[in-house]
């Protein structure tokens, strides 16, 4: 505490006491008389003033370069907020553009051959002249009986339908001359596949319960004909009479198939500007 | 009267020329205006008390404003200039403080 009495008793500086004691006239002036004194103080003064006035000019010129590059700086951030803005709306802008010209092309009425493409490619429902085609397992299939008649097959219930036996018939329709095939209500397309999972048979992975009913859409007495007189159509025979697997067709006047699923192709692109079918199956790495 | 003409061409000086205080010179520009107007504030005092001497407030100003910002340039070299700074400040407000109230008391008497 010593320290700050001390500071706020000498808050005059020593040096005028000092000074007025040496002149022995203490409190006789008040100002300096001489001109020499009067410049003195005038060149304190000026000095003083010098200071205190650059000090408050070296404030004012920086405080404002300082909110300068401030105002700048958010000046630049909203610069840069509004161009991202911008940009952020041009990118919904487009891909708003992009989906409704993709919703345009698909609804676009294509004609014949858009049509075609749907229906080749099981997008949309059809009907028309046809067979139906039932085909189950014998009777005695259920009782898993070992004494079965297709013993090469190693399985107990050999009077079961297997997946192999549906894809003759499928594949003995086609070649007959079905346009559009259903199992069981599942639509065949390009990528369907049928195989088996134990002992269900599945299309497109979809489990299938016997009776399969299988329907297609062909010139119905012909395609009926054609089928059971080709390898396929035999084949069933075969199992029919000697599997004692049930099955019957019928020419029916309209049979209506269900759409399949919609096709998702994740790979394959057709090249462009590559019109000739020639098909060689060239392969590259 | 050329007293006050000094204090007008020095505030004139200092607004008009406005000159480019260097940058090394700029840390201790705070400090010694405090310590100019502690020596304004001393020497008017000091006129009212009788004893004013104008080479003492004219040394003891130039002295105040060197002493200051020699104390502040050695914090600086030792890393404590911003502390040295304040007390600098400090010690050279309460003198202001009290040359005010010293002028206040022979002014109003009160």
């Amino acid at each position: 505490m010593s320290l700050l009495t001390n500071v706020i008793e000498h808050s005059l500086d020593d040096g005028y006491a000092q000074a007025a004691a040496r002149r022995g006239a203490v409190g006789s002036s008040r100002l300096p008389v001489s001109l020499s004194g009067r410049l003195w103080l005038s060149a304190g003064l000026l000095l003083a003033a010098v200071v205190v006035t650059l000090g408050a000019a070296q404030t004012e010129v920086s405080a404002p370069a300082a909110a300068k590059e401030r105002q700048k700086l958010i000046d630049r951030i909203r610069t840069e907020t509004s161009g991202a803005d911008t940009l952020q709306k041009d990118v919904d802008g487009l891909r708003d553009t992009v989906s409704a010209e993709q919703q345009a092309a698909l609804k676009q009425p294509g004609g014949d051959a858009n049509a075609l493409l749907e229906l080749l490619a099981a997008a949309t429902h059809v009907q028309g002249p046809g067979v139906k085609l039932v085909v189950d397992d014998a009777e005695e299939a259920s009782q898993g009986d070992s004494g079965g008649p297709r013993q090469s097959t190693g399985f107990a219930d050999t009077g079961r339908v297997r997946d192999r036996d549906m894809q003759r018939v499928v594949n003995g329709l086609w070649s007959a001359g079905a346009e559009a095939i259903t199992v069981n209500g599942e639509r065949l397309t390009a990528l369907s596949a049928i195989r088996a999972a134990g002992d269900a048979i599945l299309v497109d992975n979809k489990p299938l319960a016997p009776p399969y009913t299988v329907l297609a859409i062909g010139d119905g007495e012909r395609l009926s004909k054609a089928f059971q007189d080709s390898a396929d159509g035999r084949y069933l025979g075969v199992l029919r009479q000697d599997y004692g697997i049930r099955t019957a067709i019928s020419v029916q006047d309209t049979v209506r198939l269900a759409a399949a699923p919609s096709l998702v192709v994740r790979y394959a692109e057709p090249v462009a500007g590559q019109a000739d079918t020639s098909g060689d199956g060239k392969g590259s790495k | 009267m050329i007293a006050v003409l000094g204090l007008v061409i020095g505030v004139m000086v200092g607004l008009v020329v406005r000159p480019v205080v260097p940058s090394g010179v700029e840390p201790y520009l705070p400090i010694a205006v405090v310590a100019a107007l502690d020596a304004v504030f001393g020497g008017l005092r000091a006129m009212l008390d009788g004893i004013f001497d104008d080479k003492v407030f004219v040394v003891s100003f130039l002295s105040n404003v060197v002493v200051a910002a020699l104390i502040v340039f050695l914090g600086d070299k030792l890393g404590v200039g911003s502390q040295l700074s304040t007390g600098v400040v400090v010690v050279l407000g309460i003198r202001i403080f009290s040359n005010a109230a010293a002028i206040r008391r022979h002014v109003f008497r009160a």
